[in-house]
């Protein structure tokens, strides 16, 4: 370990001596691993290992990065990138790199997912859960995939640090019939925790309710929100709180700090905690990573920064760099009071959705969107469910929707799955009431 | 790259019990440039290289790759693929159609070569936009700019004797703005891509392009009205249908798709065995027919040999409304009892390659524009479009206009404000009447993977006239 720390700080001494002002370094050691399946077998079992250093470097408020891989001619990537800083531009928004030198929290990776020496037995506990809820017709795809890195980042400012992360993650998606399927994920950052059945139970417990769907109607419903679903929800809020985003006008949380942007329920926080895929200790820049409340109560607090974005807002910097762009590690939503039972009599007739895919937008600074519901859509009806559901697409906007939850769960799952439902989050089920409905004509 | 390093990763996997074995190298020379209202965000210069192992080994399937460049690491990867292929374990064995090695050398020439353009000259080329944009009389909020550079040198070999070596550059843009008037901001996007030199920036215009963009979401806020919601003509202009040849027939072609290997992640396809829509089955009218082509020269997508060593061809994947041929790697071939047709991609030496489109677009008619225009009472024109999106099953989409104008009586009357059509691939793909005789392109990065490969690609084709549509 601390070889390879010291051989980072070398690199962040070099550019410093080629006449950077402001040098981070970041070596990762990663082991990665994945198994592809699908009509439940394996299709691929997938092993990636990589060794890179980062580093980017600030000469006279110009930024420049690059990615060392060949570590045998370092100095002639350095010298490269110190004349790339050299003829770049200055970027008069460039705020610097943090300061200070930070006790971090201790990593807590679990070794067991180094080197997983059977992942294809989890996998089949999956599939055997989904054939069991759902019977052994039942067409299971998905992924499994572990991550283990090592992280030693030095900053000519300070900050200097190691860090371990694991995770790992299981997506399983059941076909009980050619166009009726459900979805269920399991992610952790840890094995001990993982339960790989818990996702194939879910995914074949929708996928057996949602046999024989019809063609749904279009309007506006009360719609319960599954945890997976919404994860994708809060994936995209999270985003736009980026200050990056609200800069570029990506976001409809532009003008919008200290104001109301949701009901008194909603409380939204970014936190990579240990629990969490995305667990980290600290960020790009060094800073160590922390709880950071956006939305409190309904009023939008923060946006997340990095030393640069923080400067522009007049802002301390929330540890979410991103040396360009400060991203969210973790969404959490904080529970309601609510059982899931509870949010279907409360919501009595609409829909609820499991899953989405393909989310675009025609004017993120306005909010206007769409997205693709899949896998179970099912109507319900004095709280109860009485038909599958297929074809729909919610047509809506970000600032209605968050201004229309009206329900949260007190039960919360951590999810995570392929780039629908990206970053991670901590995601509980939601009534939102109100929400557009098309479909094809 | 090493070459003798990937041959010796080759050599050591054969001399295992394997079925079938490749190897696989790419460097890249990647530069990546971010730019905020004309200003540079970052800078970035790498090169990255690797190279990775694929093994068939009883009838299970094994990867493995690393960036360090070492015999011994070789064995490792090769290790670990030979074992997680064993374990794989599978009831039904996997195998590849049958091919012939191939030994071979291609690259892409440069009118213009990117190693010769300074850093501060790349990065003028955009700053440029952003000053025409900021003199063009339309209030321009903010601009993001990105390029990225990629001089892509691969290495291939396999068990069967195939050798391909090959050199690629890739230059690609993403500019996206904000107009804001009265109070109220429309957003737009373009992408630009080219496989070639620098004579890139000659072809594709982004400063005529984007300023064109900035007027038309000025006009959209200031002039555009409402689509009253009925049944009407619908003209498409070449970038709606290029992506909706991209998203209803080109994914739905993939066989991997249709086999089931992608549906946890972009899903399935509502073409399959046993199924409504097969092979020989009509989806579109006589006028449909859509095709995919890596192979044209300076394209995005452009590619001579696949990532599985296979030679790359048109393949008619509509052929006058009738599903005709499906795009296949060597591992969907085997199981429909098909030939690859060199559709297999991979975006990195750490990706599996899979099926992947390459530039897929509707093949010209014999109209001009002005025809299909004047042949239309009560109709939209959308030229170019913002939100879409579709299924995973890629039935039903939606695609929402950018630039559009009502048609009256065969003339353009005003912008349209966001018309959208939401509808089925079936439904679209028959409504075609008529198609013009002049193709366009536009770059796209294609979505697929876990974890996500984007490839380039082109999305293209004519204006096509769509009869008695439902448009909102």
């Amino acid at each position: 370990m601390n070889d390879l720390l010291d051989r980072t700080e070398e690199i962040v001494k070099k550019a410093k001596r080629l006449g950077a002002d402001e040098v981070i370094a970041k070596t990762t050691l990663g082991k990665y691993r994945q198994v592809r399946f699908s009509n439940n077998q394996v299709d691929i079992t997938v092993a990636w290992n990589d060794y890179t250093t980062d580093l980017t470097l600030a000469w006279k408020k110009r930024l420049v990065a690059t990615q060392i891989h060949d570590f045998h001619d370092v100095d002639a990537s350095l010298k490269q990138l110190i004349g790339l800083a050299k003829v770049s531009q200055e970027n008069p928004t460039f705020g610097g790199f943090a300061k200070g030198s930070f006790q971090y929290s201790k990593s807590q990776p679990d070794k067991k997912l180094e080197d997983l020496e059977s992942p294809t037995e989890l996998v089949f506990e999956a599939i055997n859960a989904a054939e069991k809820e759902a019977g052994s017709e039942i067409d299971s795809g998905g992924i499994l995939f572990t991550k283990f890195e090592d992280i030693y980042q030095v900053s000519s400012e300070g900050p200097v640090g190691f860090d371990s992360r694991s995770a790992v993650e299981l997506s399983i998606r059941a076909f009980s019939e050619r166009e009726a399927s459900g979805h269920g994920v399991e992610c952790s950052s840890t094995l001990k925790d993982f339960k790989p059945s818990r996702a194939g139970a879910k995914a074949g417990e929708i996928a057996k309710l949602a046999k024989k769907p019809k063609i749904g109607d279009e309007g506006a419903y009360n719609v319960v929100f599954d945890p997976l679903i919404f994860g994708s929800v809060l994936g995209v809020w999270a985003g736009m709180a980026s200050a990056f985003n609200v800069m570029i006008q990506m976001s409809v949380f532009v003008d919008k700090l200290g104001k109301k942007v949701a009901p008194e329920v909603v409380t939204l926080k970014d936190n990579p905690a240990a629990y969490s895929m995305a667990q980290r200790v600290f960020d790009d820049e060094g800073v160590p990573t922390k709880e950071n409340v956006f939305i409190d109560h309904g009023v939008l607090k923060t946006y997340l920064h990095n030393t640069s974005t923080a400067k522009l807002f007049k802002a301390k910097t929330t540890g979410n760099a991103g040396l360009v762009a400060p991203n969210p590690w973790n969404v959490e939503m904080k529970p309601g009071d609510m059982s899931k039972e509870e949010l279907f009599k409360e919501a009595n007739n609409g829909l609820y959705l499991t899953n989405t895919w393909y989310t675009r937008f025609q004017n993120y600074a306005r909010g206007d969107f769409s997205t693709i519901p899949r896998d179970g859509i099912f109507l319900f009806e004095k709280g109860e469910i009485k038909q599958s559901l297929k074809d729909l697409r919610i047509s809506d906007n970000v600032l209605t929707m968050l201004g229309n939850v009206t329900g949260i769960s007190k039960e919360r799952q951590h999810v995570h799955w392929w780039a629908e439902a990206d970053p991670p989050s901590l995601s509980p089920y939601v009534l939102i009431k109100n929400v557009h409905m098309t479909k094809s004509k | 790259m090493e070459e003798e390093i990937v041959d010796y990763a080759l050599e050591y996997a054969q001399g295992k019990k394997v079925e079938y074995a490749e190897a696989r190298a790419l460097s890249q020379i990647q530069d990546r440039l971010i730019l905020r209202n004309g200003v540079v965000e970052a800078y970035t210069s790498a090169i990255d290289s690797g190279f990775c192992v694929r093994i068939i080994a009883n009838g299970g399937i094994g990867f493995a790759s690393t960036n360090k460049w070492s015999k011994e690491e070789a064995k490792t990867i090769v290790d670990l693929a030979f074992k997680y292929a064993k374990a794989t374990n599978r009831k039904d064995k996997l195998r590849f159609a049958e091919e012939k090695g191939v030994v071979k050398k291609w690259s892409v020439a440069q009118k213009k070569k990117i190693e010769n353009v300074a850093p501060e000259d790349r990065i003028s080329a955009f700053t440029e936009v952003d000053k025409a944009l900021a003199s063009c009389g339309v209030k321009v909020a903010a601009t993001i700019s990105q390029c990225s550079i990629d001089l892509i040198t691969k290495y291939f070999v396999n068990s069967e004797g195939s050798r391909i070596s090959s050199f690629v550059p890739k230059i690609g843009a993403y500019l996206f703005i904000t107009v804001a008037e009265q109070g109220k901001t429309e957003q737009g996007y373009e992408q630009f891509g080219y496989s070639g030199g620098w004579e890139a920036f000659g072809v594709w215009k982004m400063e005529e392009k984007m300023v064109h963009n900035a007027n038309v979401l000025r006009d959209v806020i200031t002039k555009a009205k409402a689509v009253k919601p009925g049944n009407m003509d619908l003209i498409c202009g070449s970038e709606v249908t290029g992506i909706a040849a991209h998203e209803s027939c080109g994914h739905p072609m993939e066989a991997d798709r249709i086999l089931g290997r992608e549906m946890s992640q972009a899903g399935r396809s509502f073409i399959y065995k046993g199924g409504e829509y097969w092979i020989g089955t009509r989806i579109g009218s006589d006028a449909v027919t859509v095709a995919d082509d890596p192979t044209i020269e300076n394209s995005y997508g452009y590619y001579l040999y696949d990532d599985e060593g296979i030679k790359a061809r048109r393949r008619f994947l509509y052929k006058e409304g009738i599903i005709n041929e499906f795009l296949h790697n060597r591992e969907s071939a085997a199981k429909l009892g098909a030939r690859s047709n060199g559709s297999s991609r991979s975006i990195n030496y750490d990706r599996e390659p899979i099926v992947r489109m390459a530039n897929t677009f509707v093949v010209p008619g014999k109209s001009t524009e002005e025809e299909l225009i004047e042949d239309v009472k009560e109709g939209v024109y959308m030229k170019s479009f913002t939100e879409w999106n579709i299924d995973d099953r890629r039935f039903n989409q939606r695609y929402v206009g950018k630039e559009a104008y009502l048609i009256k009586n065969g003339e353009l009357q005003y912008p349209v404000a966001r018309p959208v059509i939401e509808t089925t691939t079936l439904k679209f793909w028959s409504a075609v009447d008529a198609v013009s005789k002049k193709v366009e392109y536009d770059a796209a990065t294609c979505g697929k993977g876990d974890p996500g490969q984007g490839v380039p690609v082109y999305t293209g084709g004519p204006c096509m006239r769509l009869r008695e549509v439902f448009v909102k």
